[in-house]
């Protein structure tokens, strides 16, 4: 559905991005990631047809977005970073008009204004003008407007900045649903976010792509080694000599408030028992044992400021 | 084409609903209001006098003349002031709100864009022709009016005001700020006034005809006088022709300067 090839882009002598290669089949929410300024904004700017690559090409449906821009943007929904909101309109008027600038056939029209408006529960304000909405409400007026035309692609730059924790949920159910009948990518520097809605994600940093798998795939990369929390009430000197000791122990840290340590451990459920067995014995007081994978995020911050933090997280 | 339509509705629809748009109306009248009775009066007393006014130009008994040709003439000052306030944002604060993103994601091209906004801005003028009119019109029952060389008039009057909404447009693709767009359109919009003062010391013949041709007056004045005279038109049509050019070519840029 998307095919990114040798995709460059530069702003003078500044290299936004160079060389990006991806592709995304039918119907796939990919999660597009990575730190500010890495050049998500740009990759998706390019995808819309919003401007033009220095070098390569993007194509959607197999239009190519330089050559048939308009074949493109009918199938595209985008939102970009600041919704393209008209204040002095109010909500229904605005997406009619949006529709209608996306060449919806004026039958359709009705239909997919209710449908966007259910979708993201803008029912109370659709009578208002925007202007006077919340920030938040903003923000989901300009998730319908991506919506409002059923395109077969959506581009979602962060698409959950500004909401409250429910409306974020909601936000990523509403995706979640939207899996399958829509292409999506989504573009964001929350993690939790594309763990729940997302099943791919391309790391980007410094304009280059540093990594694109599923996600099981990209949270085990580091397999077979998890990490235990622990906090206990008495603190030992002697607790990180003691534990290393131990079979299957990689490596003990304190944490900064020294009350609670990190023990990273070999993945296996009978050393966790282990190190569980010699606190107690010990008599140091277990208050807390919490057992994490390495996740997404571990392997996020590795990939794109590991370089330059020297391991440190 | 259809993109065309869709934005020139949506514009049209966001003068005819804003309180801006009247207001200025508003203003416009109480300008008109005042100047027009005092024309009318000048030239009252200048016809039941004329026995002992020989020195008066014949031109000046005809109300053509006396009345509606300074009434068009504040009309275009007021134009010059009130057209870059009618475009100042239409492409400016698209650009600063972001809203442009939309429209250049959306399957229209830059030529629906420019051209949707651009007759919504004629459309907002013919309003204020509309107005403009309502004084002759009313006139009409007192006095006796040639039909055909009113209407030709108000075309020509419009035909500038479409020239000033080209160039001022194009001043606002320039700019994401609409007080500077507001302030390079009056400038456009003075301009094009004072080139053809330069008539007046230029020997060479030839410079002389291209400002005379150049020169709104000449071309607004035959327009009063009822006469269609094709240059006139060619010259106006090329000049809107030129500067929607130019602004579609600066909307079309963003796509690539970036």
């Amino acid at each position: 559905m998307i095919e990114i090839k040798n995709l460059t882009k530069n702003y003078g002598p500044h290299c936004a991005i160079s060389n990006l290669n991806f592709n995304i089949p039918k119907g796939d929410v990919v999660g597009f990631l990575g730190p500010n300024g890495a050049g998500k904004s740009t990759t998706m700017k390019i995808i819309t047809g919003f401007m033009a690559p220095s070098d390569g090409y993007a194509k959607i449906a197999g239009f190519d977005v330089f050559e048939s821009p308009i074949e493109v943007k009918k199938r595209i929904g985008y939102l970009p970073e600041t919704p393209p909101l008209y204040g002095e309109m109010t909500v229904t008027d605005y997406l009619i008009y949006v529709a209608k600038l996306k060449r919806v056939s004026k039958e359709k029209i009705p239909m997919l204004v209710r449908r966007a408006i259910e979708k993201t529960n803008l029912g109370e304000v659709q009578k208002r003008l925007i202007q006077h909405l919340s920030k938040g409400f903003k923000q989901r007026v300009g998730i319908a407007q991506a919506l409002v035309s059923d395109p077969e692609v959506l581009i979602l730059d962060e698409p959950t900045v500004g909401l409250d924790p429910k409306q974020m949920h909601e936000i990523r159910e509403l995706i979640r649903e939207l899996k399958g009948q829509h292409t999506i990518i989504l573009s964001t520097h929350i993690l939790p976010e594309v763990r729940a809605v997302c099943e791919r994600a391309i790391i980007i940093h410094k304009g280059k792509i540093v990594a694109e798998d599923t996600i099981a795939n990209l949270s085990s990369l580091e397999k077979g080694k998890s990490l235990l929390q622990v906090r206990v009430r008495k603190n030992s000197q002697e607790f990180a000599t003691v534990l290393k000791r131990l079979n299957g122990v990689l490596d003990v840290e304190a944490n900064e408030d020294n009350k609670s340590w990190k023990i990273s451990v070999r993945n296996q459920d009978d050393v966790i028992e282990s190190v569980a067995q010699e606190i107690i014995n010990q008599g140091w007081g277990l208050l807390e044992m919490t057992p994490s994978q390495m996740d997404l995020e571990d392997v996020f911050l590795k990939l794109t400021y590991g370089s330059q933090v020297g391991g440190q997280i | 084409m259809k993109g065309m339509r869709v934005i020139a509705a949506k514009e049209l629809r966001g003068f005819l609903f804003s309180p801006t748009f009247y207001v200025m109306l508003f203003l416009i009248t109480i300008i008109l209001s005042y100047l027009y009775p005092i024309q009318l009066n000048i030239f009252s007393q200048l016809s039941s006098n004329y026995v002992m006014q020989q020195g008066i130009p014949p031109q000046q008994l005809n109300i053509h003349y006396g009345v509606f040709l300074r009434h068009l003439s504040y009309l275009n000052l007021l134009l010059i002031f009130i057209v870059p306030a009618l475009t100042m944002k239409l492409l400016s604060e698209e650009k600063k709100l972001r809203t442009f993103d939309l429209l250049l994601t959306s399957p229209v091209t830059s030529k629906d864009i420019v051209i949707g906004k651009y007759l919504a801005a004629l459309g907002a003028i013919f309003g204020i022709m509309f107005v403009a009119f309502l004084y002759p019109l009313l006139t009409a029952f007192f006095a006796n009016i040639q039909w055909a060389p009113l209407i030709i008039s108000f075309l020509g009057i419009f035909l500038i005001g479409a020239v000033y909404a080209s160039m001022d447009l194009f001043c606002s693709s320039l700019t994401e700020n609409a007080l500077i767009a507001y302030v390079m359109s009056v400038i456009f919009n003075v301009a094009i006034w004072f080139i053809g003062m330069s008539v007046e010391v230029t020997d060479s013949q030839l410079v002389r005809q291209i400002l005379e041709h150049v020169s709104l007056n000449t071309h607004l004045s035959s327009l009063v006088e009822g006469t269609v005279r094709s240059n006139g038109i060619v010259f106006l049509g090329s000049l809107i022709f030129f500067f929607v050019f130019l602004a579609e070519r600066m909307v079309e840029s963003t796509r690539w300067r970036a």
